[in-house]
């Protein structure tokens, strides 16, 4: 008769590498930020733009419905709906600041809690790479601001299509579902890049609020001082928000914001992901020295 | 025994003066403070770059005290004092809850109202005293060919107590929002960057709501011009009653964080 | 002898999730043992003593006085919590001084205590470091050290000797103990049970927020006179000894260990199969090597009363 040892059990079959091992990462990322109290509001909050940009499309479309609006003419020329429309939407000043506060929300604590309570080790001890790590967070960011972005961008083109009743928009601007998505990746990119390299920086994630905050905000702060005393266009650098501004502004073929090439704007934000990367490559280790 | 014959009668102010030197030397050598004493430097270097800029460049000209009252102040009173009171603030119950060292501080004979206004008072004290460092130093860069106008240190002094002011102010508040609430940064980032510019565009006596109504009615209204719009729709508060409400504002809420931290159960996460 | 510290129907609540049940104690002077598993509520009923949360129902009293909010109590109060927290960027002479100066005690004492309590727990070559290049033993002496620096009356040590070395422990345990013969009163929290063992009789059983047992070790094992004893001999011919119990009613079973020497006795009278045993051993000529009993411990009782 076998006897059947009721030991540890294992699995004795192949041991398959997942495709996408950084997806409970990403998972258990969205599931915190949910958590959160407020979280659920402010992210609502953000989401009011959208609802009144949505409403904007339905109001164009039935101008002569909405005849005491049209007696003011700088919202008839905001109900344009053209690319301008979608660049006021997708470089407004409260949005931006509203994804910051998300960022805070959501994105603070995402490398500084995995420092502070040593669980680098855990995550690197499991087949996973240090890409993989780093998508995983990335990506929780990216949800939200997809959500903010991106698919407010298809919602309103679609939209904008299903009220007029004919794809004379598309026809019109058919390079826009490219711009929309090129906006929203390129934007994403860089809130994970910024958001991830504060949070490495520091364990404790009330400090890392602060300065996820606190960076965005003294930028520009600091644009409006430099500029106020030496009148000149190209500290406009230094902000965060008006290079994020500059560069919607060239995805969506608008007139730029600041009188200076876009290409400067992009080159510096590019360069703070670039660094941000380092940092982070630098931050994130599976095994601590002990000094 | 002999221990406790060498034991002092404990009074208030005891406790409020060893739990102000337990902090003010843990605040001191915190690493958090050596960087934000770096950030309350920025407006420094940025009155370096601009002194540069006037006397090799001759890229403005506007003058020292002109760029030191309406950049150098605005820096300083619309993100510098709010951010150093909103982390310091909160810092002194949520540090404690945070890092769970809370423990060791309710389990000795001091009273929970000393053991706050001791923390409050030595991190304020740290806190001015980087921002006026800074605040000092910005002057003499900016001003440093017009040292001998005794004027501009009426301006200097005047600037540099509103600062104080309101950095004594803000942590009051800070202080008191950290005792109640977890998530105590999220709501002053909203409250000193939302509400305190928002409510300032609202007439009458709502601007009397933000803390920072007071601390500009102190200042003298910018003159009109591409600046003006900073105190947009100021109706300012007289500047006796404005010192006054700002002493006001300080102890009622220092009054109710002792009140909240006497009476509140902290649960420390596992 | 006079109740030191006295809780009256202590009950906490933590949501709907129950943290103690309707606890009533008195605790004297001398060690006291709280034992119990990781989330039995040994921490929950120490934080309700030391005022650190309010009782849902129920009162503490410490030498007659209320603890919460009653901070002049503390003078007479040293606390050792469980978490590994400290003000990392001081040194460990800088955290026990400061932690002193609370006292309000003049520079000369606290400087004279620190340097004690840090003597006492080893730290002394080491003080000067900061405490986050502290090994996780150090940490905890220095945990140690704050609770015992102003030499409190009462003692209120909440798991001790975690991430102590063998040696770090019995040197912990024998400094527990010379604080009882000082006439202190210490309540010990643990789930290690030999530890608690060896530092005191007196233990308080707590289990899913309730006491199950309090009283000496013996006497609680005693009370459990249903549960049968097993008893381990180990002599020259066990199996010959052993033949001689068959028959008794005393006896429920013996078991044959996988060494050869010995047998174990279950039993339902201690009493008498220790009166019988001497006896059949001078019959049977046989040599004694060893008489042990594997349940007279606290294990044993603990597993007991929680049913496993």
């Amino acid at each position: 008769m076998p006897i059947k040892e009721k030991g540890y059990t294992h699995w004795d079959g192949e041991l398959k590498k997942s495709k996408y091992p950084w997806i409970p990462i990403t998972r258990k990322g969205i599931k915190l930020a949910f958590r959160k109290k407020f979280f659920k509001f402010t992210f609502f909050l953000t989401l009011i733009p959208a609802i009144a940009y949505l409403a904007g499309i339905y109001v164009s479309e039935r101008l002569e419905d909405f005849a005491f609006l049209t007696q003011d003419s700088e919202i008839v020329s905001f109900l344009k709906i053209n690319p301008g429309y979608f660049n006021s939407y997708f470089t407004q000043g409260f949005l931006l600041f509203m994804i910051v506060v998300i960022l805070v929300f959501c994105g603070a604590g995402l490398i500084s809690d995995d420092l502070r309570y040593n669980s680098l080790q855990l995550y690197f001890s499991r087949p996973i790479t240090k890409k993989d790590y780093f998508l995983g967070k990335a990506s929780v960011i990216a949800f939200f601001l997809f959500i903010l972005t991106l698919i407010p961008g298809i919602i309103f083109l679609l939209m904008k299509i299903i009220f007029s009743g004919n794809l004379k928009f598309i026809s019109d601007y058919p390079w826009l579902i490219v711009s929309i998505t090129g906006y929203s990746v390129f934007l994403t990119c860089f809130f994970a890049f910024y958001t991830l390299f504060v949070s490495s920086v520091n364990k404790n994630r009330r400090y890392v609020s602060i300065l996820i905050f606190g960076i965005y905000v003294f930028s520009d702060i600091l644009y409006g001082i430099f500029k106020g005393i030496f009148e000149s266009e190209y500290f406009s650098l230094l902000s965060i928000k008006a290079n994020i501004q500059q560069v919607g502004a060239a995805f969506f073929g608008q007139k730029l914001p600041h009188n200076i090439p876009w290409i400067y704007s992009f080159l510096v934000l590019l360069f703070i992901c670039m660094l941000a990367g380092f940092v982070l490559n630098k931050r994130v280790r599976g095994v601590e020295v002990a000094q | 025994m002999m221990e406790k014959k060498t034991e002092k009668d404990w009074s208030f102010l005891s406790s409020f003066g060893n739990v102000f030197s337990f902090f003010f030397l843990l605040g001191r050598k915190a690493k958090k403070t050596k960087v934000f004493y770096l950030l309350s430097f920025i407006p420094v270097v940025m009155a370096l770059i601009v002194k540069f800029g006037q006397v090799f460049a001759s890229r403005s000209s506007l003058t020292g005290i002109y760029v030191f009252s309406n950049f150098i102040m605005t820096f300083y009173l619309q993100f510098i004092i709010l951010i150093l009171a909103l982390f310091f603030g909160t810092s002194v119950c949520s540090e404690e809850l945070e890092g769970k060292t809370l423990p060791y501080l309710t389990t000795r004979p001091v009273s929970k109202a000393s053991f706050i206004l001791g923390k409050y008072a030595a991190y304020t004290l740290l806190i001015v005293t980087m921002t006026v460092v800074g605040v000092i130093l910005c002057f003499f860069i900016l001003n440093f060919n017009q040292l001998g106008d005794l004027s501009l240190y009426k301006i200097l002094f005047r600037d540099t107590a509103v600062l104080v002011l309101g950095l004594i102010c803000y942590t009051s508040l800070f202080t008191f929002i950290g005792t109640f609430i977890k998530r105590s940064i999220m709501f002053g980032l909203i409250f000193s960057f939302g509400w305190e510019n928002v409510i300032q565009y609202f007439p009458g006596s709502t601007q009397r709501f933000a803390i920072v109504h007071f601390l500009k009615s102190l200042l003298p209204s910018p003159s009109s011009g591409r600046f003006s719009f900073l105190l947009f729709r100021l109706e300012p508060t007289p500047p006796f009653m404005a010192v006054i409400m700002l002493i006001l504002i300080t102890a009622a809420f220092l009054g109710l964080a002792c009140v909240v931290f006497n009476f509140k159960e902290y649960i420390l996460e596992e | 002898m006079k109740a030191v510290i006295k809780t009256e129907k202590l009950s906490k609540w933590y949501g709907n999730i129950l943290g103690l049940s309707d606890v009533t104690l008195d605790i004297e002077a001398g060690i006291t043992g709280l034992l119990g598993p990781n989330g039995a509520g040994k921490s929950t009923f120490l934080k309700l003593i030391t005022g650190q949360i309010k009782a849902n129902i129920g009162s503490v009293r410490i030498n007659g006085e209320g603890v919460r909010n009653n901070h002049r109590l503390f003078s007479k109060i040293g606390f050792c919590p469980e978490s590994d927290s400290f003000y990392e960027e001081m040194t460990g002479w800088e955290f026990v001084t400061g932690l002193l100066k609370l006292h309000n005690l003049p520079s000369s004492e606290i400087e004279k205590k620190a340097r004690k309590a840090l003597g006492i727990v080893d730290l002394e070559k080491n003080k000067d470091r900061r405490i986050k290049t502290y090994s996780r033993g150090m940490r905890q002496r220095l945990k140690f050290a704050q609770a015992i620096a102003h030499e409190p009356e009462i003692l209120i040590l909440d798991e001790p000797l975690n991430g102590l070395d063998p040696l770090g422990r019995r040197k912990l345990i024998r400094l527990i103990k010379s604080l009882r013969d000082e006439g202190k009163t210490v309540i010990v929290s643990s789930h290690v049970l030999p530890e608690i063992e060896a530092m005191t009789n007196d233990i308080i059983l707590i289990h899913q927020g309730k006491i199950f047992a309090q009283g000496d070790i013996h006497y609680i094992r005693d009370l459990i006179d249903t549960h049968p004893h097993m008893i381990s001999v180990k002599c020259s011919d066990p199996r010959k000894v052993a033949s001689r119990f068959i028959k008794e009613d005393f006896v429920l079973n013996i078991d044959f260990s996988s060494e050869k020497d010995t047998f174990v006795v279950k039993t339902n009278n201690r009493d008498e199969f220790f009166r019988y045993l001497p006896l059949i051993f001078i019959e049977e000529n046989s040599d004694v090597k060893e008489i042990t009993s594997p349940d007279d411990n606290l294990q044993a009782v603990f597993d007991y009363l929680i049913g496993e």
